[in-house]
């Protein structure tokens, strides 16, 4: 009982300093700050503690509450976190504080509201991990997207409109199909066996005919791909990143895309499992033409931004990769990768947002030889730059490194039985991490190294708030990258979880119901 | 007839009939001009306390038979209509101080409670007349502007079409069955009989008509901008709701034959894109509701291709959130928004930084008739679209999904606007309404509570 007010009072703390946030009187932009970074660090600690109590030897739900919502439609309010979502609860919390400290100085329009979106967004990413409902988890993923909307249309760029919009009508035509699929879903279940029920594990149990499950994984695939984002619907990103403020990035980049990687893997895959298996190939496909497309659009850009924006693309291809695989290993390395990836990614816009704060551009060839201007900066960058290409020790080499893995187990036995193409697919992916090495070594050297170059000088280097962000995040990522084992014995029962799920076959047989 | 059913279970309607009197003869006997505010404010509360009691009560009687039914189905309608309208009078203060005004929206409400009880067409008749005539007057009391004399007439004239059509529709109904009971309506439903036909069409093209759907919409975009704001909230959320409680007694649970299903889905649909679409090119805020209301009649309609209790939930739910978060909008909206030559989207530009309550209100209402979670109007769609995918209308509930994510555009641009452009030099700065915050706290309760938690509402339907 004492479990689950834990989790309960972490999900809902940001709502606690909403109200704060509200009843602060107008213009105190300082105490806004310091409430809102008490918080996340309160946040943070509380789930370190779930983190610490998480015992990785149970299945099923841990600090779970379950509550009838709407008690007429079998709607409940029912959290908990299992071994799929405990990483990713985890990583959201250890942003929090770092995104509430690095927004310090780059945003003084609008603080109050701007502080309130942050925690708002906060709320919903941390519902949508923990839900255990399908009308619950809608509820949390659908409003993501205003705190999103706002943060992006307020504060961010010159073309933030045009972003910002593109953003959420991309994800609202997802999420609209998506919602006929559930309602779908729930009732086709009502109809034959009389159950109301929108929990997880009741719907795992529904058996449906395979061509039902094409049509709603279809429905549920294009929102979550949408989110991810997979190539061809990535369109969006770009415009979102460059356009979005640092902090909108970084949730973006961080937290966010993860919600189509964590969407696959909790809601879409286990529940149509048989047409997961018929779309593997193409859902395979689109993986690697992600990973490699993104890659090769972030070899061209000009935009410092644009680079780390198209490289998220192809790190989450590894992410679809590891999860399609539905081999152990590359399960696990999709989830570690899911982490690394916000680690990584989320340190890299936090960068950029700091040299964009001192010199007010993001294109490349403004840039040159930062080493010596910014040694400190530097030094970051260029951890964050061998990160994110996967160099062993990273948080990035472990996930990507099993993600390929996985992809390759899965591919060899059917290799064997005469079946190229998964290996095929394997193959080229691996040559994304290679595209990976050139683009951000690229950047790197031209922005860092080199003729010394920039807007204007002379400008400060990091200070003591920026640089202590960035030892928090570099270390996380050290410790992930050099002691893989801890992480992954929080998700290896979740992984293996998911791997039956998926593997298993229902399109005919009529399973119990499981839940009650 | 026994008079003791009768002044118990009509006391909603006895309390507004007194307080009608009391108004127009506190008039006549002071000789001059009196503020009716008070009384109309206390008569409706007064009202809505009675059916709220006779509700808890479980109350089911038929004072009339065969003509005016009172029991939960129709209580719970009533109690919402009477709810709707206590903020809307807060939001009259502002504009109108004399009794013509109050007596006519009471007279109007008296209508449609009688049409959410009426059990027969010539109830169902007396009670349209009653809730409409009034309305026709209360567009032209605006600021007897040129407009509003034109969005008047146009209304009239189309409203009169309509009442024709359904005098004609009863008529055959009449002709088929031999009895002017709602009975005949719902035998009617589910006949092939060309007669039977007929009669149902005529009369749901007379309800399409006056709920604005598409091809009848016309008259809406006109008539919402050229009233003034308190009127345009009473005629989005009231009158809209007395329409479709009319159609919701005179269905009931019944699934519509499959003649009718064609009418009743396509007509809806196509009000939902083209509503949400014409909205996308409004200037003038008003104007913009007005298409939004015809998408919203189209969402409402859709509930009639589902059967049985769930269809009363769904209206009965869509009506409250739609009217609360409507009204909402409407109570904190700046003034200029009254005028019609500055009824222009550009004066929302920079609310969120003159006025930010007003605002964010404005943003919540507009989210929650673009249906996001978790406003209210999220379950309110969920509801209608349950009904239809329930009902095994699978590609009806896609097209009507996508048609309602064709609206969120506009919606959204009106957050733009507040929150994310610069401050308008031309903005309008007038004060806002006196009661402004009164009537938006009295919408935001149950805005809040439907919000989180809507099986308070669900579990009385």
């Amino acid at each position: 009982m004492a479990d689950s007010t834990l989790l309960n009072l972490v999900l809902w703390l940001p709502v606690l300093g909403m109200a704060g946030i509200a009843v602060l009187p107008k213009g105190n932009d300082s105490a806004v700050r310091s409430l809102s970074l008490v918080l996340m660090l309160v946040q943070l600690a509380l789930t370190a503690v779930l983190y610490l109590h998480f015992d990785p030897n149970v299945s099923g739900l841990q600090f779970a509450t379950r509550r009838p919502w709407i008690a007429a439609w079998g709607v409940d309010y029912s959290i908990g976190l299992d071994g799929i979502n405990v990483l990713l609860v985890a990583l959201t919390a250890f942003l929090g504080p770092l995104v509430v400290a690095g927004a310090f100085s780059a945003i003084q329009k609008d603080v109050k509201l701007f502080y309130a979106m942050v925690l708002f967004i906060q709320f919903a990413m941390l519902g949508t991990f923990v839900a255990q409902d399908l009308f619950l988890f809608y509820v949390f993923w659908e409003a993501m997207l205003i705190p999103m909307f706002l943060i992006i249309g307020i504060w961010g760029g010159e073309r933030r409109i045009y972003a910002t919009l593109k953003f959420v009508l991309y994800t609202a035509f997802g999420s609209i199909l998506m919602l006929a699929a559930l309602i779908y879903l729930v009732y086709s279940m009502h109809r034959t066996n009389g159950a109301m029920s929108f929990g997880f594990t009741a719907l795992y149990a529904k058996s449906l005919p395979l061509e039902t499950q094409m049509w709603l994984l279809a429905a549920f695939a294009l929102s979550f791909a949408i989110k991810v984002p997979m190539v061809p619907l990535h369109t969006w990103l770009p415009d979102a990143h460059v356009e979005a403020p640092t902090t909108g990035s970084v949730i973006l980049a961080g937290v966010l895309l993860k919600m189509g990687t964590y969407g696959f893997m909790k809601l879409g895959f286990p529940l149509f499992p048989d047409a997961t298996r018929a779309f593997a190939p193409a859902l395979m496909t689109l993986s690697v033409i992600s990973i490699v497309y993104g890659a090769c659009l972030a070899l061209v850009q000009t935009d410092i931004k644009k680079v780390i924006a198209y490289s998220s693309i192809s790190h989450l291809g590894y992410v679809m990769l590891g999860l399609v695989s539905l081999d152990l290993v590359g399960i696990q390395g999709a989830i570690l990768q899911m982490v690394s990836h916000g680690l990584v990614a989320g340190g890299l816009f936090l960068m950029v947002g700091m040299i964009y704060e001192r010199c007010h551009t993001r294109d490349i060839a403004a840039y040159g030889g930062l080493a010596k201007l910014l040694p400190v900066f530097s030094v970051f960058f260029t951890i964050l730059t061998l990160a994110s290409i996967g160099l062993p020790t990273t948080s990035g080499f472990a996930g990507e490194f099993m993600a390929l893995l996985g992809a390759f187990n899965a591919a060899w036995p059917l290799h064997e039985a005469g079946y190229n193409l998964p290996l095929v697919l394997a193959v080229v992916a691996v040559s994304g991490v290679v595209l990976g090495a050139l683009y951000m070594l690229w950047l790197a050297q031209r922005m860092l190294f080199g003729p010394v170059k920039a807007p204007h000088q002379p400008f400060p280097d990091l200070n003591a708030r920026e640089r202590t962000i960035l030892i928090v995040l570099v270390a996380a990522i050290f410790a992930i990258g050099l002691y893989p084992q801890e992480p992954l014995r929080k998700t290896e029962l979740g992984a293996r979880e998911y791997q039956q799920l998926v593997l298993r076959t229902h399109t005919t047989a009529n399973h119990p119901e499981s839940d009650e | 007839m026994n008079w003791g059913v009768a002044l118990v279970s009509m006391l909603p309607e006895h309390v507004l009939l007194v307080g009608l009197v009391v108004l127009l003869l506190a008039e006549v006997a002071s000789g001059r001009n009196r503020d009716g505010f008070a009384v109309a404010f206390v008569t409706v509360a007064a009202a809505a306390a009675a059916a709220c009691m006779l509700f808890s009560a479980g109350l089911v009687a038929s004072p009339f038979p065969g003509h005016f039914f009172a029991g939960p189905t129709t209580l719970m309608p009533k109690i919402a209509v009477l709810a709707l309208t206590l903020p809307v009078l807060l939001l009259s203060r502002d504009d109108f101080a004399d009794t013509r005004y109050y007596a006519l929206v009471i007279s109007s409400l008296y209508g449609a409670c009688f049409v959410i009880s009426s059990s027969s067409f010539l109830t169902l008749f007396l009670g349209i007349e009653i809730m409409s005539l009034p309305v026709y007057v209360l567009v032209l009391l605006a600021f007897l502007r040129a407009e509003s004399t034109e969005a008047a007439l146009k209304y009239l004239v189309l409203g009169g079409t309509a009442t024709a059509m359904l005098l004609m529709g009863a008529s055959f109904l009449y002709g088929w069955s031999g009895s002017l009971g709602i009975e005949a309506f719902r035998s009617a439903v589910t006949s092939t009989d060309p007669l039977a036909v007929a009669g149902v069409v005529m009369v749901v093209v007379a309800l399409f008509v006056k709920a604005a759907v598409v091809p009848f919409h016309a008259w809406a975009p006109d008539a919402y901008e050229g009233a003034s704001v308190p009127v345009t909230a009473y005629m989005a959320t009231v009158i809209k709701a007395g329409v479709l409680f009319a159609a919701l007694r005179l269905f009931g649970p019944k699934a519509p034959s499959a003649p009718l299903t064609v009418l009743l889905a396509a007509l809806p649909l196509v009000s939902m894109v083209w509503g949400n679409l014409a909205a996308i090119r409004q200037t003038s805020f008003r104007r913009m509701i007005a298409y939004s209301s015809i998408a919203h009649a189209g969402y409402l309609f859709y509930a009639f291709l589902g059967a049985g209790p769930g269809r009363y939930q769904a209206i009965v739910f869509y009506v409250v959130a739609y009217g609360v978060m409507n009204v909402l909008a409407f109570a904190v909206l700046p003034r200029g928004i009254d005028d019609t030559r500055q009824d222009h989207l550009d004066v929302l530009k920079g609310l969120f930084h003159r006025r930010p309550y007003a605002a964010l209100t404005i943003a919540a209402a507009m989210l929650s008739l673009a249906g996001l979670p978790p406003l209210p109007g999220f379950v309110a769609k969920f509801l209608i679209f349950r009904n239809v995918l329930a009902a095994g209308y699978t590609t009806y509930a896609v097209l009507g999904l996508v048609a309602s994510y064709l609206g969120i555009y506009f919606y959204l641009r009106v957050i733009q606007y507040m929150f994310m452009s610069a401050e308008e030099p031309m903005a309008v700065r007038g004060r806002p309404r006196r009661l402004a915050l009164a009537a938006s706290l009295l919408c935001l309760v149950p805005a809040i509570l439907l919000s989180f938690f809507p099986g308070w509402l669900l579990d009385q339907l």
